[in-house]
């Protein structure tokens, strides 16, 4: 039988595409839609740019990934990541064994170059050096690296130093190993490495892409989904990166789908148009669970809410006046009047996944009215106005938190009055007239290091915009940080705790925040006690 | 003709100069771009670096003045979330915003204006209080209220059309009948309201006395006539074609230059607020020029100004 060339070829071809179809054919996995409030608020999806709790929701563990994991379904305490183990070398090095065959996204090879690219000049730090700890990294214009080192954002540069600011480089020992090298003693090392911010990044994707802002709204990266469209403000569609180290994801497509509206998101979950909704207020929860189809999930996340004050303010120099104001809080009656008891008071400014540094025995300052009353008789305060700068439910239940908290200081006749503020800036503005205002921190890492110094030691947001400073707590800060001695360490994150929420008040600690899912009842799913939504195989069945 | 077109090109300047002026002064007082962009969590060297890159921590009158040279060197600026030029950023969302407001448009004049029309000329009957029942209704009810009111019924009752996103042409039904019914019941007071003074002016009396067919004299008489005020209320409509969506583009997820305009203040994105603003007063200052223009062609008397006036 003869056969021409041109049959032959159509036929060959046919036969190449058929499997391709077949399989295109099988996947039977399902899509999902995800209403949230807001995808992202710098419109971009890198990790170093986008530092918000919404951000989170869409990165893990979905897109991002670094070396040391985060178990996002049981405590959130470090796992291996795309390092299979690691140990210390000394008290400024820490090795890690890399896996193997990790794929990235575009369907490259994860090297121990892309892990030493990921922590370098050229995607993180700029021309920036290394610091010892203690000291903040100075805004100078000569160490602010310019638009053409790859148009790197100046703003990136800040973040990454903040997250690694003794990170002298990562040393490629072979092709499997690498270790960091820290330019001081730290034994939060391990913890940095795991935090956000960290993860590991296609280096050829990113050099090949066509500017900075061009490789932030399609990050190249190893997660168990990829990027397929990412429309700002609007929508970011994923889809399954089959070759993930993890195994097949089970879902074929997640799209999350900006709908600000509450009430637009509950009728998008209801109508069908979505499986999931995010940022339920705890006050709807009631309403979808009456249709028995629907549940609502989540709860408690790495991120308490507090109360800051500022001590310069002529009211408030006077700590025991501050010291008032924390014990005429009924906590309790807060969380289960205005969240149904869904969250919890925690024991001060940390969190349990500390481990080792956790203090169990602590606690926040006790309602005790009389107290508070007996404390502002000492001090001989007459009734002063205390402005209360207060966003309209930045925070979920911001609003009503703030009337009960005003109306609870007033019982115990501090005279506070809330002042409504548009934006963070006009909050933070310096004046006679800022005292009190509301704030939310979490734990990058499981070390206080990564709040407590973080937030409220000398470089942090409340001593950086002038509303506290206490001497002994700055020099335990820095103590905190580089100190390898870990009995004394957990002495000293307790003291620092005494000082901060008890002595010379910065803040006190309200509540645990909580975060809310709706979906369907038949979906087989457990909410994360995070932002972050794992999609990963194990966590999904229908 | 010219000095009428001159006048009025140089209103249209100023008034673009002081909307820049005053949306530049208003923003850049009233927050931070880094603080916001980057959020409050960011570390306060990250929120110094952003400052100093966009040029933030220098005295806002040499803000002001680079921004006025950039605008006459044809530069609006680039967004300081997304870093792209800020007239692409709007340029591309302006279809989707049409896509609600032509539509809206249409339904307010074809629906509007006759229901006015038809009240006015059937005055205190049945239909005259049902339409004006409906009119008040449409008119009060805020656009976010009526837009879930649809969706409760239309989307998680019925069934019949989805809740919101911007996928098909399914998803315009909605968030177009929730700005027309609005303005087509503004649209229907006005023209009741101007066609009922109109019917009780001398002239029309003075038509039907010498015989003129009541519908001929309505139609040459009373209409023409009560046009001007339902004119400046769509011409006022035509201008605000392109932000006359904001609340609805919210309520419905819908991607256009409202839902753009309010997360821009929000994060007081500058170049792309200033950049809004500039094209909804171009827009509206047109707009307004075609309504001078529209108004003689209306009414004759309009077309020559009386010596001594200034226009």
């Amino acid at each position: 039988m003869m056969l021409s060339r041109r049959p032959l070829l159509l036929g060959a071809a046919a036969a190449a595409a058929l499997p391709r179809f077949a399989i295109g054919q099988t996947d039977q996995r399902p899509s999902i839609s995800i209403a949230v409030q807001k995808i992202t608020n710098s419109n971009t999806l890198e990790v170093l740019r986008e530092q918000s709790n919404v951000g989170e929701r869409v990165f893990f563990s979905s897109l991002w990934e670094g070396l040391i994991s985060r178990d996002w379904l049981n405590g959130l305490g470090p796992v291996p990541g795309l390092a299979t183990e690691w140990r210390r070398i000394s008290d400024s090095v820490v090795e890690l064994k890399l896996r193997e065959g990790v794929r990235f996204h575009n369907g490259d090879v994860m090297t121990a170059e892309d892990v030493a690219f990921s922590f370098g000049p050229e995607r993180m730090f700029g021309t920036t050096q290394p610091t010892a700890q203690g000291r903040t990294i100075a805004v100078r214009g000569d160490i602010i690296p310019s638009p053409a080192a790859r148009e790197l954002p100046v703003e990136v540069t800040g973040v990454a130093r903040r997250a690694w600011p003794a990170l002298e480089r990562v040393e490629i020992v072979d092709k499997n190993t690498v270790r960091f090298h820290n330019a001081t003693p730290d034994v939060t090392l391990e913890g940095r490495i795991s935090r956000s911010g960290s993860e590991i990044i296609s280096r050829r994707a990113y050099q090949e892409a066509n500017g900075w802002f061009d490789w932030a709204r399609k990050p190249v990266l190893t997660g168990p989904y990829k990027i397929i469209e990412f429309r700002p403000d609007h929508s970011l569609t994923l889809a399954a990166h089959d070759e993930y180290w993890g195994g097949r994801p089970p879902l074929r497509q997640i799209r999350f789908l900006e709908v600000p509206e509450v009430s637009a998101r509950i009728n998008a979950l209801k109508t069908g148009e979505v499986q999931f909704a995010c940022d339920i207020p705890p006050d709807q929860i009631g309403g979808i669970e009456r249709d028995r189809a629907y549940e609502v999930q989540g709860g408690t996340i790495l991120n308490h809410r507090l109360t800051c004050f500022d001590k310069n303010h002529a009211a408030l120099t006077d700590a025991r006046v501050r010291r008032a104001f924390t014990h005429a809080i009924d906590r309790k009656a807060i969380v289960d009047s205005l969240w149904g008891g869904r969250t919890v008071v925690p024991r001060g400014l940390q969190f349990e996944y500390f481990g080792d540094m956790f203090v169990s025995d602590w606690e926040v300052p006790r309602y005790d009215p009389a107290e508070a009353r007996r404390l502002l008789k000492e001090a001989n305060y007459k009734g002063d106005a205390i402005p209360y700068r207060l966003l309209n439910n930045y925070y979920t239940n911001q609003t009503p938190t703030a009337q009960i908290l005003v109306e609870m200081w007033r019982q115990v006749g501090l005279n506070v009055s809330i002042d409504m503020k548009e934006n963070w800036s006009q909050i933070l503005e310096r004046g006679d007239n800022r005292a009190v205002r509301d704030w939310s921190n979490s734990a990058p890492f499981n070390d206080p290091v990564s709040s407590l110094v973080a937030q409220h030691g000398p470089n942090g947001q409340q001593q950086q915009v002038g509303e506290y400073a206490n001497e002994e707590l700055n020099k335990l800060a820095v103590e905190l940080e580089t100190s390898t001695d870990r009995a004394r360490r957990k002495v000293v994150f307790r003291r620092m705790l005494e000082i901060a929420e008890r002595e010379d008040p910065a803040y006190t600690v309200l509540h645990q925040n909580a975060t809310f899912t709706a979906k369907r009842k038949d979906i087989r799913w457990k909410a994360s006690p995070a932002f972050a939504m794992d999609f990963r195989q194990g966590n999904w069945g229908a | 003709m010219l000095r009428f077109f001159g006048i009025r090109l140089a209103r249209a300047l100023l008034t673009l100069v002081l909307v820049v002026t005053f949306a530049f002064v208003v923003l850049r007082l009233s927050g931070d771009p880094a603080l916001l962009i980057m959020s409050p969590d960011a570390p306060p060297e990250a929120i110094a670096a952003f400052r100093k890159a966009w040029g933030l921590d220098d005295p806002i009158w040499q803000q002001y003045l680079r921004y006025f040279a950039a605008i006459f060197q044809g530069d609006l600026g680039l967004s300081m979330r997304d870093g792209r030029p800020a007239i692409a950023l709007v340029a591309e969302r302006i279809p989707a915003t049409l896509a609600l407001t032509l539509p809206a448009l249409a339904i307010k004049i074809g629906l509007g204006i006759p229901a006015g029309v038809y009240a006015a000329l059937h005055r205190n009957s049945f239909a005259d209080r049902a339409v004006m029942l409906l009119a008040v209704a449409g008119f009060t009810v805020p656009s976010f209220v009526l837009g879930l009111l649809l969706v409760l019924v239309f989307a998680v009752q019925l069934g019949w059309l989805p809740s919101g996103g911007q996928e098909s042409w399914r998803h315009a039904v909605l968030p177009v009948l929730t700005l027309g019914i609005g303005g087509a019941a503004v649209l229907a007071r006005f023209t009741r309201s101007a066609m009922l003074e109109v019917l009780g002016q001398p002239y029309m009396r003075t038509a039907l006395a010498k015989g003129v067919p009541w519908a001929v004299a309505v139609r040459r008489h009373a209409l023409p006539n009560a046009a001007i005020p339902t004119v400046t209320i769509v011409g006022f409509m035509v201008g605000s074609l392109l932000a006359g969506a904001v609340v609805v583009e919210s309520v419905f997820s819908w991607l256009g230059v409202g839902r753009l305009l309010v997360v821009a203040v929000a994060n007081r994105d500058l170049a792309v607020v200033q950049c809004i603003l500039l094209l909804v007063a171009t827009t509206m200052v047109i707009a307004n020029l075609v309504v001078d223009l529209l108004y003689g062609a209306l009414d004759p008397r309009l077309r020559v100004a009386p010596k001594g006036a200034t226009a």
